[in-house]
């Protein structure tokens, strides 16, 4: 059965249709990339998928349940989490507490929110960071400190948002294994979007591909990358290498 | 029980500053004080605890509230009716006051907080100027010439009702409340609540993300800041014994209390008390000094905006933030 239902999902900002009846399905235990050019619409589809955006229309389902334009909270109480890709933590919560306010969605009390927090810190190799604030470590901590705060609150689905952009090719390596383990491992479902080639490649046992709102692609990742829509939408009319 | 241990849980350095603190007031009235001194030192205490209410949703939760005065009304007045009309003691008047205060909240919590930043603080403004009108012309408070506790109907001391005629009564009493106010608050930042809060302040969309109900975190938190105020303004009504819409809900106080944790340091344990440490003595000065002056009157209020624009220049964070950030460097 399906774990996510992603049905015509349309969705204007006044006369711009960021996302025109896109629909995907995603099977428990999988991990896709959701690839395109840039404004092709792939964090509003994010959005529409999480709550922080009304859809224009259509539906999507979660766990076989209708999850559309709930508030986004409720739908992170369904299990479904993700990571922002603009983040900036400028309040006074350090690393641990930041991670712990994942952990109390599933947990009322401090004591057992911190010994979870701290299981999970762990488990991503952060446990060195975790009295630091979030801005005074290096930027790939701080990236799997966004992955887990969203890890704390035990998804099912979880959607990752850029997570490699900006890190040199060895960080990149270390965040694909982070996130390899998450779902093989946790047994997480995985949607990625991610402008970082090697790691979408590598990773994604499928990739879907949007253009201008619109899903243009779909399939396995070496048969995507030599489909003749997807390079036109990457590289304009001539041919050339991704 | 976990509540009640978090409570009494404090870093070393909080426990050494609360310690200090804590025989520095005890103390205090044993040095013999002039009535001048202990009347500011009783403002003093009073407005540590506005301040700290006025810290869990304006400092945690980074929502600048100013309308906090109406609540000082609100426990003020509930005390004061209730002791004129049906003689009901302090300490039955102050809970009840909380209830209704809290009561309030909720009903304009609800759609204060469907709006955001100056929007918000504008309109928190507004429901409080609102009451205060209603309260000036309605008789059965007392309208605009307010109401009047007399100590001859109720000889001191009287421990029910908390009339008394030396300051010493009223100063120690405040005493217990404002460490009272310490732990709840010492358990509010340590709570579950207390850390979603401080990550709505942070990120709104990151905090609904993580399942927070945004809206409702922020109700439950005014709600908390609205009890300290209202039993502190019930304190009040007691103590002066006189109270009006004007000098109980006048925007003035409600200034007042967001100003003393924004210049002690907003979302921090001890801003508050700092803050009123300073602006306290600094307007009970001025006031005596300089208000009898004609042409100075006013001179407080010129005072307080130079002190917010310095603060939200130099340091966001307050007093406290500016220490913490020296001994970080330090470190």
């Amino acid at each position: 059965m399906a774990l996510l239902v992603v049905e015509n999902v349309t969705k204007d900002f006044g006369g711009l249709r960021a996302n025109d009846h896109i629909s995907f399905q995603v099977k428990e235990g999988e991990l896709v990339g959701l690839i395109g050019p840039n404004g092709a619409g792939k964090t509003t589809l994010f959005h529409c998928i999480t709550g922080h955006h009304r859809v224009t229309s259509g539906r999507v389902i979660f766990n076989g349940r209708e999850i559309t334009n709930l508030d986004p909270h409720q739908i992170a109480r369904k299990g479904l989490a993700r990571t922002f890709q603009v983040y900036a933590a400028t309040g006074d919560l350090n690393v641990l507490e930041y991670v712990m306010v994942g952990t109390f969605m599933r947990t009322k009390s401090p004591l057992k929110a911190k010994q979870k927090a701290l299981r999970v810190l762990e488990d991503m190799g952060l446990r060195d960071w975790s009295q630091r604030m979030v801005s005074e470590i290096p930027v790939p901590a701080q990236k799997l400190v966004t992955m887990a705060v969203a890890v704390a609150t035990e998804p099912k689905l979880l959607l990752l948002d850029e997570v490699a952009a900006g890190l040199n090719p060895t960080e990149v390596e270390e965040v694909k294994e982070t996130i390899s383990r998450l779902n093989r491992e946790m047994g997480i479902t995985i949607i990625l979007i991610e402008h970082v080639m090697a790691l979408v490649m590598g990773l994604s046992q499928r990739v879907i591909v949007l253009d201008a709102g619109r899903k243009i692609a779909e399939g396995l990742p070496h048969e995507v990358v030599q489909d003749p829509v997807v390079i036109k939408a990457y590289l304009g009319e001539k041919r050339g290498e991704m | 029980m976990e509540a009640l241990r978090s409570a009494f849980t404090f870093q070393k350095t909080d426990l050494w500053i609360g310690g200090v603190l804590a025989s520095c007031l005890i103390l205090f009235p044993l040095l013999g004080p002039s009535s001048f001194a202990m009347a500011t030192m009783i403002q003093f205490l009073m407005f540590s605890i506005y301040g700290m209410g006025w810290n869990a949703i304006g400092g945690y939760g980074g929502q600048v509230d100013l309308g906090k005065a109406q609540y000082v009304g609100i426990g003020a007045y509930t005390t004061t009716v209730m002791l004129l009309r049906w003689d009901v003691p302090f300490w039955i008047s102050m809970p009840i006051g909380m209830a209704i205060a809290v009561g309030w909240s909720f009903v304009i919590g609800y759609p204060l907080f469907k709006l955001k930043g100056h929007y918000f603080a504008i309109a928190t403004i507004a429901t409080s100027l609102v009451l205060k009108d209603l309260f000036e012309v309605w008789d059965f408070v007392g309208a605009a010439k307010g109401l009047h506790i007399s100590p001859v109907k109720y000889p001191p001391p009287d421990f029910k009702r908390l009339i008394f005629r030396e300051d010493i009564y009223y100063y120690y009493l405040l005493l217990a409340f404002f460490f009272i106010a310490i732990l709840v608050i010492n358990w509010f930042r340590h709570s579950r609540i207390g850390y979603q809060l401080r990550a709505i302040r942070d990120n709104e969309d990151l905090a609904k993300s993580l399942g927070i109900n945004v809206h409702w975190s922020k109700i439950k938190t005014y709600a908390l800041a609205t009890a300290f105020v209202s039993a502190i303004g019930s304190f009040h009504a007691v103590y002066i014994k006189n109270i009006e819409p004007e000098d109980t809900m006048s925007l003035d106080i409600s200034v007042l209390i967001a100003l003393m944790a924004m210049l002690g340091g907003a979302g921090s344990l001890w801003g508050p008390i700092i803050g009123a440490s300073i602006l306290i003595p600094l307007k009970s000065y001025l006031k005596t000094w300089l208000g009898a002056k004609a042409g100075l009157v006013g001179i407080d209020l010129v005072i307080y905006a130079v002190i917010i624009m310095v603060v939200s220049a130099v340091e966001p964070r307050g007093i406290w933030g500016m220490l913490q950030r020296f001994k970080r460097k330090r470190n």
